[in-house]
């Protein structure tokens, strides 16, 4: 992963130093990517436009922290919008979570989530390893990722208790490790 | 046991879980005050992120509102990244060794320190006091670009803290630091710079000290507390 060739990622330091033009090249080349991510968690369009105003702002204080050697700009720059949206979500308190149990199942079945793994070849590997774990680990793990469901609250929503929630969710992510990496 | 698949160690399901998000408000700190001391930790937990990253990147971009850009430009605050990362350092682990060493100095610091730039001074000459957190001076430095000559003066009263050298790190613009050698307490150190690191001495960029076991930081960048810094500039 650190081998790929990231031409983000010279704008990193450039940041770090104080340099502004780089940061609005990095918004230029990244906002709608990242804009889309905060609209996925949030829905709302104020509400993300808020967080992604508040993306960027943590990128310029952060960039200094940035190691290419570990992680790519994009990967970075996602984790930092996906955090920020997930912090907004639980700040706007429990009523959110309070969903009924089945939207977890439905969600994950529509052809709208699926959509949403195709696309970069990198998504390939990713959308098989998922697809070959069972449904109700996928799409638990799926649901963490989009919508940033604690391990309490996706127990509330399946009906589960917290220690099989979390059984499912470890186990999941161990067998995603050993088919990605064959 | 062979229908659990593969096993992963705690530690690991940790970094994982942590990635993925599922961690609750109290585990989620803990998790990210763990990265930070931890760098085993920090690369599991980035290498977990770029295996859940392809979901991200499966979410089709849309254009934020022109006009946002202007609004994030407004609300920067001033960035001066590379220093904050120092000072960060110098309170972090700090600092029994950089605080005592800011008192010796101040119990011996002799009036004004020696750079005192001639008038009409050519423009490839750039000077830089380094000072502690508490703008304490410990060291001065002077660069003349055309002779690609540094010198740096400790003043650091000679015999302090015999147990520790100073080792000088220059911060050019990528944010990296090169070593640049050792100043011993009250001496001054004069070195060529070497032609590859030329062009990043420039105005702006930032001269350190960093306080480590005898012999040097055996990594990239200081190990241990960083007693000084600060930027060269043309007076």
């Amino acid at each position: 992963m650190a081998a790929r060739i990231d031409p983000l990622a010279a704008l990193m330091p450039k940041i770090a130093a104080g340099d502004r033009g780089a940061l609005r090249q990095l918004y230029q080349a990244t906002s709608g990517k990242l804009f889309g991510v905060c609209l996925r968690i949030l829905v709302d369009r104020q509400e993300a436009e808020d967080v992604l105003q508040e993306v960027y702002l943590t990128i310029w204080r952060r960039a200094d922290r940035f190691d290419g050697a570990r992680a790519g700009v994009m990967t970075w720059t996602s984790t930092i919008a996906r955090n920020r949206a997930i912090d907004r979500l639980r700040a706007g308190g429990t009523a959110r979570f309070a969903e009924p149990v089945e939207r977890l199942e439905i969600a994950d079945d529509t052809p709208g989530a699926e959509a949403l793994l195709q696309g970069a070849q990198e998504n390939e590997a990713l959308r098989r390893c998922l697809s070959e774990l069972d449904e109700r680990t996928s799409s638990a793990i799926r649901t963490a990722f989009f919508e940033g469901v604690t391990y309490e609250a996706l127990a509330e929503r399946i009906g589960a208790p917290l220690g099989t929630v979390k059984s499912w969710i470890r186990r999941g992510l161990a067998r995603l490790k050993g088919c990605l990496e064959q | 046991m062979s229908d659990l698949g593969p096993e992963i160690s705690d530690d690991e399901a940790l970094a994982a879980e942590h990635a993925l998000g599922v961690l609750g408000a109290g585990e989620r700190a803990e998790a990210e005050a763990r990265m930070a001391r931890d760098p085993a930790f920090a690369a599991e937990v980035e290498a977990w992120r770029e295996r859940l990253a392809p979901m991200a990147a499966g979410i089709a971009p849309v254009s934020p509102p022109a006009g946002l850009w202007q609004s994030i430009e407004r609300s920067l605050p001033a960035n001066d990244n590379a220093v904050r990362f120092w000072r960060r350092a110098t309170f972090g682990s700090l600092g029994v060794a950089a605080a005592s060493l800011a008192v010796a100095v101040a119990l011996a610091l002799q009036p004004s320190p020696v750079v005192t730039p001639a008038a009409n001074q050519p423009a490839q000459f750039l000077n830089a006091r380094l000072d502690t957190t508490s703008a304490q001076p410990l060291f001065v430095a002077a660069y003349d670009a055309d002779q690609r000559m540094l010198l740096v003066t400790s003043l650091v009263p000679p015999g302090t803290d015999p147990a520790h050298v100073h080792q000088l790190w220059l911060i050019p613009s990528d944010g990296k630091p090169r070593s640049l050698g050792m100043v011993e307490p009250g001496k001054t150190l004069a070195m060529k710079m070497p032609g590859e690191m030329a062009p990043m001495v420039t105005s702006g960029v930032a001269l350190a000290v960093s306080v480590e076991a005898p012999g040097g930081s055996k990594g990239p960048g200081p190990t241990g507390p960083v007693a000084a810094i600060g930027k060269l500039a043309q007076i």
